[in-house]
């Protein structure tokens, strides 16, 4: 048993070696992709996050409402519910908000990224392109990778602010609490460090998930079961990371 | 050379030479190494022991900028074509062109439709490549690989899975390129009769080294009995028709093994 553990513990570092590499060749070609392929970059942040709008937005709305329903559940025991805007905003701001958009994300353009550049293995697109002299890592994995990354904290945004929007709802149109004091309440309370805090974790959140979907695609075993086992790896790890590290930055701030 | 993946021997004692300017074909049954031996001369692997020269140079010591050098001036069909599918095929001719020149867009546009136009396609340069049959693919293929008019062509099984006419129109491109960009080009293949009308010069590769080699007329009359089943396809051999399996009677007669 301690053997199979050791395995599976050296397997981690060995992988985990491989995507610091990795990263580090993405980040190497960077500069170049940004000024020669920005067109590129441009469509990847539009195909990682615009086509995750709705899915965003649809669970923010419903994350926001849920959020309301209970803190003023809670908080109408103690005659505070005007402060319901607070909990809504803290919560949607620093954890909550950045979080689900990363798993949310894992899930609707992580998969999508794994997939696509699976496939590309699998019909030999990259070997073909490692044939025309061209690096498919400067040309297929960097432009992904930074569309995920821009994309992420722009999508998380969009959940924070529509989950608001959701909580708000819930909050003054349903249970009639005062509009003024929903939104006062939560100005007073929240600062600029609270904010940082969520945008800190919606940009690492960002690259964690980009460089997930992206390694486990270009690592892929180019066969049908091959890639569907990368897009589910992709799901697991960004989701175990994105826990991880929502942890270590949350005690960070704290 | 020698190769091996893992435990096994792909290649032991391989030793060949390809003719500058000739069509050399590249046969032998299945799983012999064919396609292994492709990626060893365009460096997508490199050999346990021994050396792969490219016009000369031994390219085992080759640095990644190195590599890509040699590599502009090569161009290889892959078995499937490896089209890029998020581009048109316009834009999968003109991808090399793109990346390593600086060219205009109007020369761009007169190179891509002259090897567009080479390969009978210039009237699908805006199609997409899920649009296209397998024979078309492979033809787009070719004229991406020789956009930037390479000194080598390589090809990877070009004639598998293709209707005879598309097989003919592929045999007949790979002759008439060959000969009129006077380039070299080596052609991977288990067609044996569809191979022997283009190629100048025949290798046929078994059991980790070359078995039999000549021009494909003289492969036709050789003594050995490999040779001779691969040529005339005969089902049973020295390549054995049964995978090595135990005793037929004593499997299905014994106790199950399940």
């Amino acid at each position: 048993m301690f053997r199979d553990i050791w395995m599976t513990f050296e397997r981690f570092l060995h992988s985990f070696g491989g995507m610091c590499l990795f990263l580090l060749r993405m980040l190497q070609f960077t500069p170049g992709v940004v000024l020669r392929r920005f067109r590129l970059v441009v469509y990847q942040v539009y195909n990682a996050g615009a086509l995750s709008l709705v899915v965003i937005m649809i669970s923010g709305l419903f994350v926001g409402a849920v959020l309301a329903l209970l803190a003023h559940s809670s908080l109408e025991q103690f005659n505070a519910e005007d402060t319901t805007g607070i909990f809504a905003g803290l919560g949607l701001v620093k954890g909550i908000g950045p979080v689900l958009t990363a798993l949310l994300f894992a899930g609707r353009a992580g998969t999508a990224l794994t997939s696509e550049i699976g496939l590309m293995k699998a019909t030999d697109q990259l070997s073909a392109m490692e044939m025309m002299a061209v690096d498919p890592v400067r040309y297929v994995a960097v432009p992904r990778f930074l569309g995920g990354v821009v994309a992420m904290p722009l999508l998380s945004a969009i959940f924070t602010a529509v989950g608001l929007l959701g909580a708000h709802l819930v909050a003054v149109e349903q249970y009639g609490v005062d509009v003024g004091a929903y939104w006062q309440q939560m100005q007073n309370v929240m600062d600029w460090e609270d904010v940082s805090e969520g945008i800190t974790k919606s940009v690492v959140f960002g690259v964690v998930a980009s460089l997930v979907a992206v390694w486990e695609g270009y690592n892929s075993t180019p066969t049908a079961e091959g890639v569907g086992r990368a897009t589910t790896r992709t799901v697991v790890v960004t989701s175990i990371a994105v826990l991880f590290f929502n942890y270590m930055i949350t005690a960070m701030y704290i | 050379m020698q190769f091996s993946r893992g435990s096994r021997s792909i290649f032991r004692d391989l030793d060949l030479t390809i003719r500058k300017g000739d069509v050399t074909a590249i046969m032998g049954p299945s799983g012999t190494g064919k396609t292994t031996l492709l990626q060893l001369i365009t460096r997508q692997l490199s050999p346990d022991r021994g050396q792969v020269f490219v016009a000369g140079d031994d390219i085992s010591g080759y640095s990644r900028l190195e590599l890509y050098a040699m590599r502009k001036r090569m161009g290889m069909l892959f078995q499937n074509g490896a089209l890029l599918t998020d581009l048109s095929v316009f834009e999968n001719v003109a991808f090399p062109l793109r990346e390593h020149t600086d060219l205009g867009e109007r020369l761009i546009r007169n190179v891509v439709l002259m090897k567009l136009h080479a390969v009978g396609l210039r009237g699908a340069a805006y199609m997409m490549p899920s649009q296209l049959s397998g024979g078309m693919a492979r033809r787009v293929a070719l004229a991406r690989a020789i956009v930037m008019d390479p000194a080598l062509l390589i090809y990877d099984e070009p004639f598998v899975g293709l209707d005879p006419i598309s097989m003919g129109v592929i045999a007949k491109l790979i002759r008439q390129l060959n000969d009129a960009l006077g380039i070299t080009s080596v052609v991977v293949s288990h067609d044996v009769h569809e191979i022997g009308e283009v190629a100048d010069f025949s290798y046929v590769i078994a059991d980790g080294r070359v078995a039999a080699s000549g021009r494909p007329e003289d492969l036709k009359n050789e003594q050995s009995e490999l040779v001779r089943q691969f040529m005339l396809g005969l089902a049973d051999g020295p390549v054995a028709f049964h995978y090595d399996a135990p005793d037929y009677a004593q499997q299905l007669l014994g106790p199950s093994q399940d």
